[in-house]
């Protein structure tokens, strides 16, 4: 082309690229007028009650995107804060809340959420208390419940276990009356184990002013071990994990008749194993030593992000969500165990999940279980600690490892873990 | 590039240089040149850049983060790393059970496509060349579902027949189960690039040599192997990187067998690394140390290769 067309077309650049250039400024500046938040959240019931806030709230929106699901978002959020453009708000599991607060991602809220302590029990506002402050605002918890196949259990003339000596008794039974069945699965994954060794007073980590102890090879966590070890080399106990496609087909044709997991298990059966509706029940998870508390096994809240331009806006609207008796009923409504006060006592009018149809009492159950959960405080590599145990866990079942030496080496990889990042380590 | 004067007809066309400088290649390259550097120069350099820093906290039980400069720490963490060397080993006895496989059944179906007389020649291209049109992660899943104890034809038919079953997602078993998959889509895409060699090499040679009394195999052994030399180095190469690179196999058969830990591969701690526990520079050194493995591999290869090879073809 000729020297004429080839300035032409130069210039047309120029300006092109000054066009891309200024337009991503001008959106960067707002005037006085609605704001609207972003909400990351992957929980299915959600974006229906935020309709309902936002037809009351004209001034404050709220826009729910669901970018990734539990276990990607943190690594989605900390990639879109430090592009400078992350969410107002974000949904984030209690053992990943640390993880934020140390990784700077997470706002501090303590002197925006007013009262909304209240609303909740006291060991439930202290899964989102962290170093004193306070950084979420709890959503749904996960207290441990044993679900059970009662039409399986009357068939083989099974009784529902109270106490783990019960339950080890009852997986030997299975194994006589049922040779083909399981009672049920092995903690092989830590957020199973934390849940079973929490009533015990196992602590995984725990601060010591400005330094972190890490127990995680201490006498509970080793006497939950060795309770299961034994179940598990004599093909008492089915090794598979749950959510994969064995895993799906055993709870489908009654194969395995119990799954002991957080009040969620319910609605994660009924996704897997929809046609075994109403032949499940759920009882209180049995206990060590008598005990009443629970352990918790997942479970969400709700944070404000580090780069919000209206944290204050965002508070309001989360205590409200979380907090209140009409936005924690409609997230009940929506499938959510909701870890307020007020709305666990709004269960009580709903309809019983499908899975569990005819126990009538499961809700009542389910509030006595969430009063009663043992506390407990998550570390800063919260994912070390699941990947090392979880890698060990199988390994050590394969090769007829020790798994008690599999708490040993999770201890090691988190405490190094953490003085390589600069924390103080007792 | 277009010069002012035509030239008459019949005289020799006259090169005069231009005096205007030459915009048009350049134009024409800036998209490509433009991507490259957006998608990946920039993308390097900061990575690099990322694998000499590192985040570390100050101050308190719940101090947050901050980015340091620590030197070479990352590349020593990466390299004395004892889960780092175990997924070395991991890979390369993949590497060893995958890539001759691959390329030894390539090479065969290549040269039996190219016998002369040989029928359905284009089923058979097609069919071998299909699997590797299914993407990585389906394959995997279809060939999971076969491993899988309670879903699999093969232990199925073993035990109709009486023998004990195999079990492909254990710990010995799933390197085999890896490489299998592999080996499935790799031989068609390989196999369609020494057969392309195959066809360049002129018919003259063969009349010569069966002129000389020479058999199909003898003239494969003697004339096509040898011909096909270039062919073989460059598949070889391709498939030794796409081994260091493997990932969505491992990752995706992850989720079915209990034989395979987060840093099975190298690639999978790199993820792990870097977006699981947020420590992405040191998932940056580690790619960096495996970048430049691979492309020590490749340029010795090349060079211990390639005059063999290419001198052979001259």
């Amino acid at each position: 082309m000729n020297r004429k067309t080839m300035t032409r077309v130069a210039a047309a650049g120029a300006v092109l690229a000054t066009a891309i250039a200024t337009a991503g400024c001008a959106a960067g500046s707002t005037d006085e007028g609605p704001i609207t938040l972003q909400y990351w959240t992957w929980a299915p019931g959600v974006p229906a009650v935020v309709d309902v806030w936002n037809e009351q709230n004209p001034d404050i929106q709220v826009e729910v995107v669901q970018p990734a699901g539990a276990d990607d978002i943190l690594a989605k959020v900390l990639a879109a804060q430090r592009a400078g453009e992350g969410p107002d708000m974000f949904a984030a599991e209690y053992q990943k809340l640390p993880n934020f607060v140390v990784s700077d991602a997470a706002y501090d809220i303590t002197d925006l959420v007013g009262d909304a302590k209240g609303d909740f029990t006291d060991s439930t506002w202290g899964l989102v208390t962290i170093g004193g402050s306070v950084y979420a605002v709890p959503q749904d918890t996960g207290p441990m419940i044993f679900m059970y196949r009662a039409d399986l259990f009357d068939q083989y003339g099974l009784e529902v276990p109270t106490t783990w000596d019960d339950y080890a008794a009852l997986a030997a039974t299975v194994k006589e009356v049922a040779p083909t069945s399981y009672l049920g699965g092995y903690p092989d994954d830590a957020s199973t184990f934390i849940a079973y060794a929490q009533p015990l007073g196992a602590e995984w980590w725990s601060t010591d002013g400005d330094s972190w102890s890490v127990g995680i090879d201490e006498a509970p966590s080793q006497r939950v071990a060795e309770f299961w070890q034994p179940l598990v080399e004599q093909g008492l106990i089915d090794t598979t994990h749950f959510f994969t496609p064995e895993w799906n087909t055993m709870m489908n044709d009654g194969t395995l008749l119990s799954w002991t997991a957080g009040i969620w298990a319910p609605g994660a059966i009924a996704s897997v194993a929809p046609d075994t509706e109403g032949l499940w029940r759920a009882a209180p998870m049995p206990s060590w030593d008598g005990e009443e508390e629970v352990g918790l096994m997942g479970g969400s809240s709700a944070m404000v992000g580090k780069t919000s331009k209206h944290p204050e806006a965002a508070v309001k609207f989360l205590t409200w969500l979380n907090g209140s008796q009409e936005g924690s009923s409609l997230l009940a409504a929506g499938g959510l165990f909701p870890a307020s006060i007020a709305g666990q006592e709004s269960l009580s009018s709903l309809e019983v999940p499908a899975i569990v149809a005819g126990q009538t009492d499961f809700w009542t159950l389910a509030a006595d279980i969430a009063s009663k959960t043992a506390p407990i405080t998550w570390g800063p590599n919260v994912q070390v600690a699941f990947d090392t145990y979880g890698d060990g866990i199988r390994a050590a079942t394969q090769n007829g490892g020790s798994y008690v030496d599999v708490l040993a080496a999770t201890q090691t990889a988190v405490a190094n873990d953490l003085k390589q990042t600069g924390f103080t380590v007792k | 590039m277009t010069s002012d004067t035509v030239p008459a007809a019949g005289t020799a066309p006259q090169r005069r240089r231009s005096a205007r400088p030459v915009l048009a290649p350049w134009l024409f390259l800036a998209p490509a040149i433009a991507l490259f550097a957006l998608f990946l120069l920039i993308p390097m350099g900061y990575a690099i850049f990322l694998s000499f820093v590192a985040l570390r906290v100050e101050g308190g039980a719940f101090g947050t983060r901050q980015q340091v400069f620590v030197g070479f720490e990352n590349y020593v963490t990466a390299l004395t790393n004892p889960e780092f060397v175990a997924s070395l080993g991991r890979l390369a006895i993949f590497g060893l059970i995958a890539v001759p496989l691959t390329l030894g059944l390539a090479l065969l179906f290549a040269l039996l496509l190219d016998l002369p007389g040989v029928r359905a020649t284009r089923f058979a291209r097609t069919s071998i060349f299909l699997p590797y049109a299914v993407p990585g992660v389906i394959a995997t899943l279809l060939w999971g579902f076969m491993y899988l104890p309670s879903t699999s034809p093969f232990n199925y038919v073993l035990e109709l027949v009486g023998l004990p079953p195999i079990d492909f997602l254990g710990p010995t078993g799933v390197f085999g189960a890896l490489a299998n998959i592999a080996i499935w889509g790799g031989v068609g895409f390989n196999m369609i690039i020494m057969f392309t060699a195959l066809r360049s090499i002129p018919s003259e040679i063969y009349e010569a040599a069966k002129l000389d009394g020479a058999s199909e195999w003898q003239i494969a052994w003697r004339i096509k192997i040898p011909l096909l030399s270039p062919a073989l180095l460059l598949t070889l190469l391709f498939s030794l990187i796409a081994t260091l690179q493997a990932y969505s196999e491992p990752m995706t058969l992850k989720t079915m067998s209990n034989s395979i830990s987060y840093s099975f591969f190298p690639l999978m701690k790199v993820y792990r690394d870097a977006f699981g526990v947020d420590n992405i520079s040191g998932a940056a050194a580690t790619s960096v140390v495996l970048a430049l493995g691979t492309l020590i591999v490749s340029l010795l290869l090349l060079r211990v290769l390639q005059r063999r090879t290419f001198e052979e073809v001259r």
